[in-house]
């Protein structure tokens, strides 16, 4: 009897412990925010409502990121059809948690993304092809056409905007005024030219800049379409290419730019940790007002709240450029991956990219055309659309490595600008070799 | 001949074994069955599988190209410009970490043997850096060591150390260090307890015997104590190699490996070839070599060892 006892046990034991090992599409439904839970839901669940998983990023602490979830709520609840089932994923850990989950086949319906992941997930082949849905969409006229552009390979779109955030130059009117200017730099040069009487003037530094961590590749190909060269062209067999080393005068483009950076350190525009700051603390300094200005997004206004001293005098201008006036606009994009639900899931992208939620949520930075702010946060950066670059839609993780690093080779380094244009030329035809993205032209 | 004598041995031992301990016998594999399920399954299969794919063609961003690759992940990995720094900076990561970690260990177990008072409340004190989770020690010391509003900064230009702030995680010659200062701060606490577990069971009577004989501190410390730690020092130290070479967290959360790679260990390589690259040929191929590494050194002193005590 003990001995039947015991093989029972361990049965038990074994499936209990098999059985934690599964479970998991059932588990995350259970561990996430379910908003469908009115009544009317429970009902409209006998005639077999869909459920649709939605991952956002949004801060549940933050004003805007109670508004969503009252947002999204409320539209769960006016549809009898379908649930939504919000999950707050921050950005930090939701790339992997993506990755792993498509490659899985268990991706969610839709989700909140960046700009860096569209190509990623589009070589996955696992976001859907929505140009149908979008032309038969009363609004599309309302989306701005660059940014449906930024979206759409081969004709097809695959994703769609969440959010714009476009980046404007910031700078504290009250520096310029102590170091006796009147106005910001319309160009590089004259921002070189500043740079030194800021700092005597006002002990501080004119510029700053992000030299490494994920908004470097960002800041890096505003500065390199501002000299009129991008990282990599579409050639005529649909795939990319860097050409810079097919093109002397576009290498020697891209030299300039770096060595534009190292003219920022050496002028002792930028300060010297700036080299290696990431985001974090180039928007700190810039809201304590440790230095004059910076090419940086609509969000800075949030740090009017904890620093509303320092933020004070912060105006907007457009960016200072080479050759051409360029900015870069990250469209934060809206993935909607292959669904079974695809109607539901268009129903609730529609519902995102309506005018009540963008409002209501982006007003600073909707990507529609008839939401603009009055407010110079909303009105100034919406300006820039226009002049607005987006990176290319190939696969970036590679790409926006050997762009850190070379970022590095002049700022840490001090390596010749020749010499890492050269390189990165050819690290980025490398990566997009790995990926099977390489022209052959 | 000796097949049927061994089969012949092996029927009498079956016949000696009663029903009994058969029984018991086979009840005991059912309760090691749990055991050997999660070993196949999370340790045997995972690893067998990094095996086969170091040897694939395994790129998630390029599924047209596949198969059996040879030894090409291999060359790839090898053939990185980054490579052969980083596995300098994890041999660097690895032995300033145990070496100090066991030396302020050792000497703070030391210090809490002795009779002073407040002891135990120093011995609570001494292990709070451990129980400190990774991220939240990782993100502090980030802070105090920022150039801008850092305490560590501040402490040391007051003090006249240093003319002006250094931006400790941000430059080449310093991040690593830096990374393995903090490191050796958070996991000490770990020796300290375990050598003073050790140090307690270290006979008082042949340390007084041999105070009497006239033996020194010095002499009673290296010819009596260290002998008698001996086996608690090589398990730690050689399960803090382990942990440290494959150590990802503490390095990502400081400094992602940079500025530059120059504090990127393997297993921050590991991670950028498989998460930010999606090659996962490439990673497994490094995944294996980081065995082969490990594995290599304990065969090594295995046989070290073993040869001197034949000896």
């Amino acid at each position: 009897m003990k001995n039947k006892l015991s093989l029972i046990f361990s049965f038990v034991l074994v499936i209990g412990l098999l059985a934690g090992c599964g479970g998991g599409r059932n588990e995350t439904a259970n561990t996430s925010t379910d908003t469908g839970n009115s009544p009317a839901k429970e009902n409209a669940g006998k005639t077999e409502a869909v459920t649709l998983n939605f991952w956002s990023a949004l801060d549940p602490s933050s004003e805007e990121g109670r508004t969503i979830k009252q947002l999204v709520e409320q539209f769960d609840s006016s549809r009898e059809d379908i649930n939504i089932n919000l999950q707050v994923i921050s950005y930090d850990v939701m790339h992997d948690k993506l990755v792993a989950a498509i490659n899985a086949g268990d991706a969610p319906d839709i989700s909140w993304g960046l700009s860096e992941w569209f190509g990623e997930f589009n070589q996955f082949d696992a976001l859907m092809d929505l140009t149908d849905y979008f032309n038969s969409w009363e609004d599309k006229d309302k989306i701005y056409s660059n940014v449906i552009e930024a979206y759409t390979v081969d004709g097809k779109l695959k994703a769609l905007p969440n959010y714009l955030g476009i980046r404007a130059l910031l700078y504290h009117d009250d520096i310029l005024k102590e170091a006796g200017y009147n106005g910001p730099p319309a160009t590089w040069d004259e921002l070189l030219a500043m740079g030194p009487v800021i700092k005597e003037k006002t002990g501080k530094e004119a510029f700053g800049i992000a030299g490494s961590g994920v908004r470097s590749p960002q800041e890096l190909i505003m500065y390199l379409a501002q000299n009129d060269v991008v990282i990599a062209e579409k050639m005529s067999d649909g795939k990319y290419k860097n050409t810079w080393q097919d093109n002397p005068d576009q290498l020697a483009r891209a030299a300039e730019v770096f060595q534009f950076y190292q003219d920022l350190l050496s002028t002792k525009t930028i300060k010297s940790d700036a080299k290696t700051w990431g985001w974090e603390e180039e928007d700190q300094n810039f809201a304590l007002g440790q230095y004059a200005m910076v090419v940086d997004g609509s969000w800075m206004q949030t740090y009017e709240v904890a620093q509303p001293e320092e933020m004070a005098d912060v105006k907007i201008a457009a960016p200072m450029y080479k050759s051409t006036p360029a900015t870069f606009m990250e469209i934060a994009p809206l993935f909607i991956y292959k669904t079974a639900k695809a109607d539901a899931t268009w129903e609730f992208a529609k519902f995102l990219l309506g005018a009540e939620y963008q409002s209501a949520v982006n007003l600073n930075e909707a990507p529609r055309t008839d939401i603009i702010s009055d407010s110079p946060w909303g009105r100034d950066f919406m300006a820039l659309a226009e002049t607005g670059v987006v990176f290319p839609a190939v696969s970036l993780g590679g790409i926006t490595n050997v762009m850190q690093d070379s970022l590095a080779k002049v700022l840490l380094k001090n390596e010749q600008p020749e010499d890492v244009a050269a390189w990165l030329s050819q690290a980025i035809n490398d990566s997009l070799k790995k990926t099977g993205e390489l022209s052959a032209e | 001949m000796f097949f049927y004598l061994t089969k012949r041995g092996e029927n009498m031992k079956k016949a000696a074994m009663s029903l009994r301990e058969r029984k018991f016998r086979r009840i005991a594999y059912i309760y090691v069955l749990p055991a050997l399920l999660f070993f196949f399954l999370l340790n045997a299969y995972p690893l067998l599988s990094v095996l086969w794919d170091s040897f694939q063609i395994k790129n998630l961003l390029n599924k047209a190209v596949s198969g059996f690759a040879g030894m090409e992940n291999y060359k790839e990995v090898i053939s990185n410009e980054y490579f052969l720094g980083t596995l300098r900076n994890t041999f660097i990561w690895t032995v300033l970490s145990v070496a100090g970690e066991y030396i302020l260990g050792l000497t703070s177990a030391v210090a809490l043997n002795q009779n002073v008072r407040g002891r135990t409340f120093f011995r609570a004190l001494v292990i709070i850096p451990w129980i400190v989770p990774i991220v939240v020690a990782g993100l502090t010391w980030d802070w105090m060591l920022s150039p801008d509003y850092g305490i560590i900064n501040y402490w040391l230009t007051s003090m006249g150390l240093i003319k002006e702030p250094v931006y400790w995680l941000g430059e080449m010659d310093t991040a690593l260090l830096t990374i393995v200062f903090v490191n050796i701060w958070r996991s000490f606490p770990f020796y300290t307890i375990t050598l003073l577990a050790g140090l307690q069971s270290v006979s008082r009577d042949v340390l007084e015997a041999a105070a009497i004989d006239g033996a020194g501190v010095r002499q009673r410390f290296f010819k009596i104590v260290m002998p008698q730690l001996k086996t608690v020092s090589l398990t730690i130290v050689f399960i803090h190699i382990i942990w440290t070479a494959i150590n990802f967290d503490f390095i990502w959360i400081m400094t992602q490996g940079g500025p530059l790679h120059s504090s990127e260990t393997l297993p921050i390589m590991i991670y950028r070839y498989a998460m930010q690259e999606y090659n996962f040929g490439n990673a497994s191929a490094l995944a294996s070599m980081m065995l082969g590494f490990m594995l290599s050194g304990f065969i090594l002193y295995y046989l070290y060892t073993a040869r001197k005590s034949r000896a």
